[in-house]
């Protein structure tokens, strides 16, 4: 059939997304400011921030939903609103919503029409989400977890190249997280495709992603690879000794930053785990405890979502530098 | 656009609304149609009452007209067609399909007119089968041609109109409650308090109900529009306020 030739046709190039300059004012709130970043085809991006830091606001400019006060987003150069086949270039999850009278396999037969996809996508993408048994059931009977599954599989219909997804792991129990970040890694790494997923939860895309993108009052505060923002050798280091203050001084003196966090216990930046020990070991000083503390990651999200008023973000990276 | 209807048409057939509307016309046009012939004769007995007597091709239409007074169930089917995307929340996956949101109310407008004319064929078919028998039971003359066929076109062809003002006002109002209740509210409280006031009199025969009124009624038609303008009128206050929804409401940010 043409449509399915079509479809593979347009899916088979690599397509970039690329968010540049947007922003959008809810009265005198500036949901998302001046907000650029890119996603890259191949990776599983992550899009994380607090809640109400303009991540949903960012998605549904991106697809034509929302319009922006300025900006705008492209797939492969071209802006939603004028992809000639847009559920074949681009699926998105933005809501986890069905009419409660229509059952989850008429809810996708009804995009398929829409889109011009053979009727046949429908069931395939049901077995694609393991939700054939529930296929014939009216949806208002669904759990979030189902909804979210059903949600996915409207978003494949079109076997699309882009994949943008809105906080999917909400109502999934740990097996089906376990399944969807299997599946996202499969379809970015194993077939090239563009993944966006967005969370308000650093734990649930630290495992997943490649690169992220970290935002925080609709401002760009981090973006960079996994390797690059969750680096082990920049990590802070937690010890407890009883002769602290002979190690603080040592450790000053080879030019770490050190703190104090209670008698007898200190935070350790700047110098790696493994040489905090042998320091500790040459010189003489007792040790109790020695870890590490928190990533640079981990750290940057804490401060993120522990005072978003005072969070004025943090200087850039060279690395993670605003691609044009 | 072929493919946009094809997508309306599941949409609407696969809930039980279309179901229970469709019901709902032929149980109160069914319904109404056997009213008027089974009083018919002690409306005969008073002749104030305006009722033709029964042997007469007046009362004959008057029966056979009976489908107009389920409009109103068309209506509703077209508001809900409508705003049943923002009530449910499918307004993100239809435009995510369709980016082009004028086109998505435009294959609306059609599906609705094409498929309010289908039930409205359903509906009239149940007015003939109660009225036929029962009036010829009771010697009155029976012929579905002349006047009497006009009466039911213009039935069909108001209920089919009546569809495509629904989609209208919804995507107008967006909201499902406040669209239905205020077509009700509308109709059935604000147009007879407009018809009453003598100021506003006048405006009543270009106005929704005084139209729906110069298509389906046998008696009575002073004062109104011809057949032909009233459809007219009625299908542009349907393109009109869907355009007005168009612009104001549907392509507003879905949030």
């Amino acid at each position: 059939m043409s449509t399915s030739t079509q479809t593979t046709s347009e899916a088979a190039a690599p397509t970039r997304v690329v968010v540049s300059d947007l922003s959008k004012r809810f009265g005198s709130v500036h949901a998302v400011d001046r907000l650029s970043f890119v996603v890259e085809p191949g990776q599983v991006t992550g899009f994380l921030g607090p809640n109400g830091a303009g991540k949903t606001t960012t998605l549904r400019m991106a697809l034509g939903l929302i319009t922006p006060d300025s900006g705008s987003a492209t797939f492969g150069g071209t802006p939603y609103s004028a992809l000639s086949r847009p559920s074949s270039q681009v699926g998105a999850v933005l809501e986890t919503a069905f009419h409660p009278g229509r059952s989850g396999r008429s809810h996708l037969r009804v995009y398929c029409a829409a889109a011009g996809i053979s009727d046949e996508r429908a069931d395939a993408v049901l077995t694609q989400v393991g939700m054939t048994d529930a296929a014939k059931r009216k949806t208002g009977g669904y759990s979030l977890g189902m909804r979210q599954r059903l949600g996915l599989a409207t978003a494949l219909l079109g076997d699309p190249q882009v994949l943008i997804l809105d906080e999917p792991a909400n109502g999934l129990d740990p097996e089906g997280i376990q399944w969807l970040r299997n599946f996202m890694q499969h379809l970015a790494h194993d077939q090239g495709r563009t993944i966006l997923v967005s969370s308000h939860l650093l734990a649930e895309v630290q495992q997943t992603v490649d690169r992220i993108v970290i935002i925080a009052g609709g401002k760009l505060v981090r973006e960079g690879t996994i390797a690059e923002l969750a680096d082990p050798a920049r990590a802070s280091v937690h010890l407890r000794s009883p002769n602290a203050v002979t190690l603080h001084q040592a450790l000053i003196g080879a030019g770490a930053q050190v703190e104090t966090t209670s008698p007898g216990e200190l935070t350790v930046r700047g110098m790696p785990i493994a040489a905090i020990g042998h320091l500790a070991f040459t010189s003489g000083v007792e040790l109790h405890e020695l870890r590490t503390a928190t990533t640079d990651l981990e750290e940057i999200y804490f401060r993120l979502t522990a005072g978003q008023e005072e969070f004025k973000g943090v200087p850039n990276e060279p690395s993670a530098a605003v691609a044009p | 656009m072929i493919n946009l209807i094809r997508a309306e048409l599941r949409k609407l057939f696969s809930t039980k609304l279309w179901l229970w509307l469709l019901l709902g016309a032929c149980v109160l046009s069914g319904g109404s149609a056997a009213l008027l012939i089974g009083f018919a004769d002690q409306a005969a007995a008073s002749p104030e009452s305006g009722i033709p007597p029964v042997e007469s091709d007046a009362f004959t239409q008057l029966a056979l007209a009976a489908g107009a007074n389920a409009v109103v169930f068309f209506l509703i089917l077209g508001i809900i067609g409508m705003t049943q995307e923002y009530r449910h929340r499918t307004a993100t996956p239809t435009f995510l399909a369709t980016p082009k949101r004028g086109q998505v109310v435009l294959a609306k407008l059609l599906t609705y007119l094409g498929i309010s004319l289908l039930f409205a064929v359903v509906v009239n078919a149940v007015v003939i089968a109660v009225a036929l028998p029962w009036l010829s039971a009771k010697g009155a003359p029976v012929s579905l041609s002349g006047e009497n066929l006009e009466v039911l076109l213009s039935s069909i062809g108001a209920a089919a109109l009546y569809g495509l003002v629904g989609v209208g006002v919804g995507a107008l109002l967006r909201n499902q409650v406040a669209a239905v209740v205020g077509a009700l509210v509308y109709l059935f409280v604000a147009e007879p308090i407009l018809r009453s006031v003598p100021a506003t009199a006048p405006a009543y025969k270009f106005l929704p109900g005084g139209v729906l009124e110069s298509i389906t009624a046998t008696v009575g038609t002073t004062d109104l529009l011809q057949r032909w303008q009233g459809a007219l009128l009625l299908a542009g206050y349907g393109i009109v306020l869907a355009v007005l929804g168009w612009v104001f409401a549907v392509r507003r940010d879905i949030s």
